[in-house]
């Protein structure tokens, strides 16, 4: 496929991408590897009364376990639809979702998701709400409620168990939803936008607030954003969409120590790998 | 709270002191005959009567049975319908058509058809209290039902969960406040559907003891008939109100 080609230069050229060259040159070396999840030259549209909207065209990527992954791309280039898909929400029109080598052909719990609205139900109080997919998993009662507590506490929510969603902030809200996304222990966790509809102020506390979660869980995490700072900011690697129809146009590798703190946004290692994103967005909004 | 209680409770005597005088007043001004306006003492020795010899009950528990089997099966079938219709819109346009125009035929109308088909028993009154009450509680559940958002749905498909637990997890408690509001407006609807059953033929109910008054000219009979009725319709809309407050306590803030 020349656009898998021409991903693998740019690629190559753009950003010391080594570990996961084989994978690049074509999918049908696929074996066992480090890799959760695989996603193989998707492609996806809908149909309109007049004609076929293309929404992605040959997306290909992989994440390791452990690792922190974000998705930025211009706005309505189908990164929502992307992650849907990981998910199994939707079926793509070609292509595939591996995860653990697994093709996913349907939801599954293997996954959590956080929206980008907390997506809770306002008749539960808190805790339910976090405790939602062990009841539907059918987790002895005591029990689910005994995880769901300890996932708020991690989410530094201890003491709004009974709470109903109502009387939450937007932030409040949106780290019940990562609790609940949490609570069944999936195997990838995919945020979509999660903190989009939030303040810059609250924005910011989320993100250090998700790193503290997923240094002491370790999940795989794949996330969408808009924003740059954001993505470098949390990720181990950001992948960058072109427009719609959408492909993996560059991949950023950012070499920040861990932990991070608010601090490294000013550091020069910091710096560097936005400006790549920067470039890779612009040169692929300018391309036709 | 107690004295918020108290002061409502002084309120509503106070109410029914002014609507018992302007009554009386107006029989005094205008010197009605008692078989066109019969005075609040007459109403009141009549209702005395009726509670004495156990007739009031008998009539009323006729009633209120019609009234409890018409609301319970038209809540049922609307309910189900409504939900199925919820989730086909092929089905839905398919079924709009008719169901509205079943809803410009008055249910006056067809309760003498309904007496004809399933006689003059419980049965016919039970089916015209449902009939009535079928509509609001059917949209509502289909408006109900179409307000569960669809991330939720997402989510809920998401966790593998069944059928089964996506109705009764999701479904249906987020549907319940709208689901209870039209619950509300088919109580005071299955009461109507009752009485309009018993006018067209019965042997018993409360629309049957208001028939007998007006053919009698039993004024304070038809009065008695009319607090009954309208007692039992105010303590059904209050039940269900209730149940709403207990229910929907999540929403407020």
């Amino acid at each position: 496929m020349p656009q898998d080609a021409s991903d693998a230069a740019r690629v190559g050229k753009d950003v010391h991408c080594h570990r996961r060259r084989e994978s690049e040159n074509g999918v049908s070396m696929a074996k066992p590897d480090r890799s959760l999840l695989r996603v193989e030259r998707l492609e996806m549209g809908y149909r309109r009364p007049d004609r076929w909207l293309p929404v992605l065209d040959g997306v290909s990527f992989e994440v390791e376990g452990g690792e922190f992954v974000c998705l930025v791309g211009p706005s309505g280039c189908g990164k929502t639809t992307l992650l849907r898909l990981v998910a199994g929400l939707e079926r793509p029109t070609s292509g595939r979702v591996l995860l653990d080598g697994v093709e996913v052909d349907r939801p599954s719990r293997s996954v959590g998701i956080v929206f980008q609205e907390p997506t809770l139900m306002g008749w539960r109080t808190v805790e339910a709400n976090v405790a939602l997919p062990l009841e539907v998993n059918r987790t002895p009662r005591g029990k689910a409620l005994r995880r769901a507590r300890a996932l708020l506490e991690l989410v530094g929510l201890s003491g709004f168990e009974e709470t109903y969603p109502a009387q939450l902030s937007g932030g409040m809200a949106q780290r019940v939803a990562l609790a609940r996304a949490l609570v069944h222990d999936p195997r990838v966790l995919l945020l979509d936008e999660p903190f989009g509809a939030l303040d810059a102020l609250t924005r910011e506390r989320m993100a250090l607030e998700l790193l503290r979660i997923w240094r002491a869980r370790r999940k795989t995490v794949v996330m969408v954003t808009h924003s740059v700072p954001e993505a470098v900011f949390l990720a181990d690697r950001v992948l960058v969409l072109g427009p719609r129809p959408a492909s993996v146009v560059a991949q950023v590798e950012v070499d920040l120590p861990r932990p991070r703190t608010a601090e490294v946004m000013g550091t020069v290692s910091f710096a560097a790998p936005a400006r790549q994103i920067r470039e890779a967005l612009n040169r692929a909004a300018s391309s036709p | 709270m107690t004295g918020r209680i108290g002061s409502r409770i002084a309120l509503a005597l106070l109410g029914l002191t002014i609507f018992l005088a302007l009554w009386q007043g107006i029989i005094w001004l205008r010197g009605y005959p008692a078989f066109i306006l019969p005075p609040p003492a007459a109403v009141m020795a009549r209702l005395w009567e009726l509670v004495a010899d156990g007739s009031l009950w008998f009539h009323a528990g006729a009633t209120l049975q019609e009234v409890l089997a018409g609301l319970g099966l038209g809540a049922l079938a609307a309910t189900l319908l409504g939900y199925g219709l919820a989730h086909s819109p092929v089905a839905e346009r398919l079924l709009a058509p008719y169901i509205v125009a079943s809803q410009s035929v008055p249910v006056v109308a067809v309760a003498p058809l309904l007496v004809i088909w399933f006689g003059t028993g419980l049965l016919s009154k039970v089916l015209v209290s449902a009939l009535i009450v079928f509509f609001p509680i059917l949209v509502n559940t289909i408006v109900g039902v179409r307000s569960v958002g669809r991330n939720l749905r997402d989510l809920m498909r998401a966790l593998e969960a069944t059928r089964w637990q996506v109705v009764w997890l999701l479904e249906l408690p987020a549907a319940l406040p709208v689901l209870l509001g039209g619950l509300k407006v088919g109580a005071t609807l299955a009461v109507i559907g009752a009485v309009v059953g018993e006018f067209v033929a019965s042997d018993r109910g409360l629309g049957y003891l208001l028939k007998q008054g007006q053919q009698l000219y039993d004024t304070p009979l038809v009065f008695v008939g009319i607090g009954a009725l309208v007692v039992m319709a105010q303590s059904l809309y209050g039940t269900v109100a209730l149940l709403e407050r207990g229910v929907v306590r999540w929403r407020e803030t």
